[in-house]
């Protein structure tokens, strides 16, 4: 998946407006294989690696008890905590939507403004990227990069 | 094909460690884990039962830092072992730039060793994906034990790709850093190539 820079200021655009109408504390945009895209919160999120990881692995597995119960598929996952709640929701086959918020705000406002945004939002992620970029995967890359590799693996064991 | 954001200037790439149950993927994800620079590291993230067996997959995020301007990461998953949770299995393999697969060099396990051979090649097929067409390492692990096949049979029995080979003792480390920085640089060089 490649995201353009005009795309993705578009997107973090749209995610900085759900967050302020639904007043949630963060959203973060995560590939369903479990990679961050982008996030947008009150504070730096925390671990956003780890988060993209268990989120798109608890989604996996929820469209995996839908397969079992004859259910096209869950397209929402939510946890309900003492504190923070997280609200999962499929933007396109390939990218998740994470909401985290607290008593400051209501599930069904969440949920309503999350699945405006989700539309709009699958709209601009569904734009083929187009290759008006430094293409930063080059010769030049593949060689940095092996050198980056080997001095952070020396020495190792 | 990794996931390349031009906005945050990020490119992160998933590894897959696969293999037959206890031999060896999340001792080497746990060796990794161990041994690099803290600040390259992200937490390690186990979906393990009661018994420390993998349940769902480990996980760990490594940065390599900044090259060419894009901030850089490997994402490194296992995936567990056991037969009966192929479902888990397909779910980790998904996106996938590489795979490790972890063969446990003993004797014994051979049965078990070809059965996940199979069962990844089945996997990668049906995700639309071809294992001859992706960056993969054969580490043959556990080469510190007694009753070992040798490499070359190994070889002969499971390296159907002509793919990298690392011998490795990944309770000692030996190997553990030789294939991660193996498949590493094989998945940047296919990105590069596509």
């Amino acid at each position: 998946m490649v995201l353009g820079q005009a795309q993705m200021r578009l997107v973090n655009h749209v995610l900085q407006e759900l967050r302020e109408a639904a007043g949630v504390r963060l959203i973060a945009l995560v590939s369903t294989s479990g990679q961050p895209i982008t996030a947008c919160s009150e504070q730096e999120p925390a671990d956003l690696q780890s988060l993209a990881s268990l989120t798109a692995g608890s989604f996996a597995a929820t469209r995996q008890l839908a397969r079992i119960l004859d259910e096209r598929e869950f397209t929402l996952l939510f946890h309900e905590g003492k504190h923070v709640s997280l609200h999962v929701a499929q933007v396109t086959p390939k990218v998740l939507m994470v909401m985290a918020f607290g008593s400051e705000t209501q599930l069904g406002k969440v949920r309503l403004y999350a699945s405006r945004a989700t539309a709009a939002l699958a709209e601009l992620l569904s734009v083929p990227y187009q290759t008006d970029e430094d293409p930063a995967v080059d010769e030049t890359y593949k060689v940095e990069a092996a050198k980056a590799i080997e001095e952070l693996f020396e020495n190792q064991e | 094909m990794p996931l390349i954001n031009f906005a945050a200037r990020e490119i992160n790439y998933k590894i897959v460690y696969y293999g037959c149950a206890l031999c060896g993927k999340t001792t080497n994800v746990q060796y990794i884990y161990r041994k690099i620079r803290p600040e390259a590291r992200g937490k390690l993230i186990s979906i393990a039962t009661e018994e420390e067996r993998t349940l769902y997959f480990d996980f760990l995020s490594l940065s390599l830092g900044t090259v060419k301007g894009m901030q850089t990461r490997f994402h490194i998953y296992t995936v567990p072992g056991q037969p009966q949770y192929n479902a888990s299995r397909k779910l980790v393999l998904q996106g996938v730039d590489g795979v490790v697969f972890v063969v446990d060099s003993q004797i014994s396990r051979l049965d078990d060793n070809v059965e996940s051979y199979l069962n990844l090649w089945e996997n990668v097929l049906e995700q639309g994906d071809d294992l001859r067409q992706m960056p993969l390492v054969l580490q043959m692990n556990k080469r510190d034990l007694p009753e070992i096949f040798s490499v070359a049979d190994l070889n002969d029995l499971l390296n159907h790709t002509g793919s990298p080979v690392v011998e490795a003792s990944a309770l000692t480390g030996t190997g553990v850093f030789e294939t991660l920085k193996t498949i590493c640089k094989l998945v940047i060089a296919r990105t590069t190539a596509s």
